[in-house]
């Protein structure tokens, strides 16, 4: 009966391969293991693991462009001054105070002087100098060189085309003493402080970047100042960091590893952090066929963002503001904030979200934006409307979750009459289709803004007529005045006045309406029981890891 | 036999060639710019500091000069979006992973598939067969990313006997044998597919050359139905089987794309679909080109073992 092994032969490899699996299985690493303390009290092991959900494309503070690597070289670096998460004010961190002349032009900011590089070097004020000219410069073409054209000379530094040496000169900013940095600004921009807080503003060290080149960034060869040090790198897979004792206030610093694992896919991450193979999931967002299940877990953690989601209208193909204010009325947010984004979004009544300094002043409480929508008035508006456009292209890109809200709105804006026809684009293409200036057949399209610095500033700037993140053709020039006005008003209760009236043009009883804004995003994200009182996602989505503690589970 | 692998290989340069052109054109028709990633847009000056780094402000057929010649001197220039990095450098990192789960893949496919489909056509109708074409059935039917994302539940999270994601790694040509538990579900997810498609074709096409006189007539003289199967049927059933491995070489290299994200696995894959919607042409050219001589090479391969299996093909050519 020789012919009757081979099903048992057979029979035996697949036994065999799934006792292997049996065996290998169980990863269990980065969950703290349990030395049988009292739960609530710090573990033995402090490392975690976390989720990340890209790349990050580059771990250089002049390059970085995305919030993963703004989040590790927030670690891994020591920023000027942080923002609190309760008051919205900078807080001082390696700046240990600064000083802003009368005329509100030059800021002078005094470095702590035991800020340290890893390799034994100090943090002087020329570190600042070389680095931010560096982000400036023609040749590094940095994305976030924009932040910098605050500094005098900063804009023409970087569009330089020839013989930049003397434009590099002539940048407004100087090391008075090895800790003393002089900055001269553009104009009395009183935002600056606290834009300090933002990446773009950290320094490099200059003999490694050009010892390296391009490759500085690599673990054995990268130089930090920050409480954590990158130790290992797999490009795609990991990037793990690692307690760094000789920082400045490394006593204060719990945490003795990071491990970070690369995880592209929403639902992989999930099932990553309820295999216990993650303890956090970095706020990249929850898989929307999921949250509904996740909000439950006690594991489940939300955060406010400071950034407005908005459908934005194209005033030359909607030209009559009644129409707009219809289709503004008509969008029931809080339906579908509870249904379809289900994040807990807070319904946006204003371009300005909650977290910004002033906003509770700032806030117009448009009454284009009821929470649950008006369907009576929105119809008697568009009874006003004399030659409606009644055939509308709502465009979006084409990332998760944005169809479900455009068929939602698709379906109330049906009620008042309107055919419209919803259209899905690739990421790259969709930009390209909304400008500025936005195609022809543009009448409503989708997008968000998340914010860089706490200022209101930051979000009213993108509508002024020369904006380029304005697609919806508005052009009012009073509040293009009342927008430069505010560069030059230091004072806050009159700058949030300011702000105040601009948003009251747009969104007032009598505002424009250039865009209807939907909600004001929220990080939803997950946290395993053992760290979650003090993992913490800021506003900006901002992780300072020196606060994480890993306590005992409780039983 | 050796004239035929020459020529075939000169004949991939014009087929390279082709595929820089192909790819050059098709990225500019689609337009789009690589530099704005997120919705803000880029202020002038540092557009154009951009498009003159990555010498985008030249004339079209310089661009493509620079594409041709990197091409063929192995220097593929730096990716766009990954500022740092050179796309030899994410060649030669990712490159060996996704060839690593490919073969493995193909290598489950074709040592549980194949034995599958002979023993279901030894014992036709039986409980085996219905089982094995079943499963197989399965395999067609589930697109591979419902397969993997159900593996991940159950076997990762539910039971807990493999991690959720993630591959080994290991240096240079080591990848190939670097293996632990991950591995396990990305290779059966990807070649499930595959498996399906053998078990079915060889089961076929040995019921079928069972049937044809001269097995009849090698049982008839009285060899041990071992050998008649080993030697003739099962040589003449494989040939389809053979044939049918260069398409399904190929649906393996698309089908990592998937895998490779649901697994969280660092393969060239999942750079290939994300610099498209980059827009990084310099990755995309370098990825297009490697996957298209890995196809030419493996159609090669099939085509050689081809020319063993079936004495007849041989002399036909050269």
């Amino acid at each position: 009966m020789r012919r009757n092994k081979w099903p048992l032969l057979v029979a035996a490899l697949l036994a065999l391969f799934v006792f292997t699996a049996a065996g290998c299985g169980g990863d269990d690493e980065g969950a703290p293991t349990p030395t049988g303390e009292e739960p609530g009290q710090p573990a033995a092991e402090q490392v975690i693991t976390i989720a990340w959900g890209a790349e990050p494309p580059s771990l250089d503070p002049g390059l970085a462009s995305d919030t993963t690597s703004a989040n590790i070289i927030g670690n891994i670096m020591d920023p000027l001054l942080r923002i609190d998460h309760e008051t919205s004010e900078p807080v001082p961190n390696l700046a240990e105070s600064w000083e802003v002349s009368e005329d509100g032009m030059t800021v002078t900011i005094n470095l702590r002087d035991d800020g340290m590089w890893t390799n034994g070097d100090p943090v002087t004020a020329q570190d600042y100098v070389y680095s931010w000219k560096r982000t400036l410069s023609p040749e590094l073409a940095a994305d976030y060189a924009y932040q910098l054209y605050a500094l005098q000379g900063g804009q023409e530094y970087n569009g330089c085309e020839a013989n930049c040496d003397a434009l590099a000169d002539a940048v407004g900013v100087r090391a008075v003493d090895d800790t003393t940095l002089e900055v001269t600004l553009v104009s009395p921009q009183p935002w600056f402080i606290a834009q300090l807080s933002h990446h773009s503003f950290l320094p490099v060290h200059q003999a490694t970047v050009e010892q390296f080149g391009d490759q500085w960034t690599l673990p054995e060869n990268i130089v930090t100042n920050g409480p954590f040090r990158l130790v290992a790198r797999e490009p795609e897979a990991s990037i793990d960091l690692e307690k760094w004792d000789e920082w400045r206030n490394a006593d204060e610093v719990t945490l003795e590893r990071v491990n970070g694992r690369i995880i592209v896919d929403g639902t992989t991450r999930v099932q990553a952090f309820e295999a216990g193979e993650v303890d956090a999931l970095d706020g990249s967002g929850l898989p929307p066929d999921e949250i509904a299940r996740l909000k439950e877990l006690p594991e489940y953690e939300n955060y406010p963002y400071l950034g407005t989601y908005y459908y934005g209208f194209n005033i030359e193909n909607i030209s009559d503001v009644n129409q707009r204010k219809a289709m503004s009325l008509a969008i029931d947010r809080q339906t579908i904030i509870d249904n379809i984004a289900q994040a807990d979004q807070q319904p946006a009544t204003g371009m300005t979200p909650p977290g910004i300094a002033g906003q509770e002043e700032i806030n117009p409480n448009s009454p284009w934006t009821p929470a649950s929508g008006d369907i009576e008035q929105a119809t008697a508006l568009m009874g006003q409307v004399s030659s409606p456009d009644t055939k509308i292209n709502l465009f979006h890109n084409d990332a998760p979750g944005h169809r479900e809200i455009a068929v939602a709105v698709q379906s109330m804006w049906q009620e008042l009459g309107l055919q419209t026809t919803i259209k899905a684009q690739e990421w790259a293409q969709y930009l390209e289709f909304i400008g500025p200036p936005p195609s022809k057949q543009v009448d409503v399209y989708r997008l968000g803004w998340i914010y860089d610095f706490p200022d209101a500033w930051n979000g009213l700037s993108l509508w002024t007529c020369e904006s380029g993140n304005n697609s919806t053709n508005f052009c009012n020039e009073e509040f293009d005045a009342l927008v430069k006005q505010a560069e030059s008003t230091p004072d806050e209760a009159e700058r949030f006045q300011v702000y105040a009236q601009a948003e009251q043009i747009m969104f007032g009883e009598d505002g424009e309406v250039p865009f209807s804004p939907i909600y004001w995003y929220t990080l939803p994200n997950l946290e395993n029981l053992s760290i979650k009182d003090t993992f913490f996602i800021g506003p900006f989505n901002d992780m300072d890891l020196t606060k994480v503690v890993v306590t005992e589970a409780a039983a | 036999m050796t004239t035929f692998i020459i020529r075939r290989v000169i004949w991939t340069i014009p087929v390279v060639l082709l595929v820089i052109f192909m790819v050059f054109v098709m990225m500019r028709q689609i337009g789009g710019n690589p530099f704005r990633v997120t919705e803000r847009n880029v202020p002038e000056a540092i557009q154009r500091n951009l498009e003159r780094k990555y010498h985008i402000d030249e004339p079209w057929y310089v661009q493509y000069s620079y594409y041709v010649k990197g091409v063929f001197t192995y220097d593929l220039g730096p990716s766009m979006r990954l500022r740092t990095r050179s796309v030899n450098d994410i060649i030669e990192e990712h490159f060996p992973k996704s060839l690593q789960l490919g073969l493995y893949a193909f290598l489950w496919s074709v040592v549980i598939g194949i034995p599958l489909g002979v023993l279901a056509a030894l014992r036709p109708n039986s409980i085996f067969d219905y089982g094995a074409m079943l499963f197989s059935n399965v395999g067609f039917a589930l697109p591979n990313f419902l397969v993997a994302t159900l593996l991940i539940y159950y076997a990762a999270v539910r039971w807990d006997l493999v991690p959720t994601n993630g591959w080994p790694s290991g240096e240079g040509i080591a990848q190939l044998w670097a293996v632990d538990s991950r591995v396990i579900l990305p290779v059966f997810a990807l070649g499930l597919f595959p498996l399906a498609y053998f078990a079915r074709l060889v089961r076929g096409a040995m019921l079928e050359t069972m049937q044809q006189d001269y097995v009849r007539t090698a049982k008839a003289k009285g060899l041990r139905w071992r050998r008649v199967v080993g030697l003739h049927v099962l040589r003449n059933s494989l040939i389809p089987a053979i044939t049918a491995t260069a398409p399904l070489l190929g649906l393996i290299i698309t089908g990592t794309f998937v895998i490779e994200i649901i697994f969280s696995i660092p393969g060239i894959g999942r750079y290939f679909i994300q610099s498209v919607s980059n827009r990084d042409l310099s990755v995309v050219m370098g990825v297009t080109v490697l996957t298209s001589v890995v196809v030419i090479l493996a159609n090669l391969f099939v085509d050689i073992m081809y020319g063993f299996l079936d004495p007849r093909t041989r002399d036909v050519r050269s």
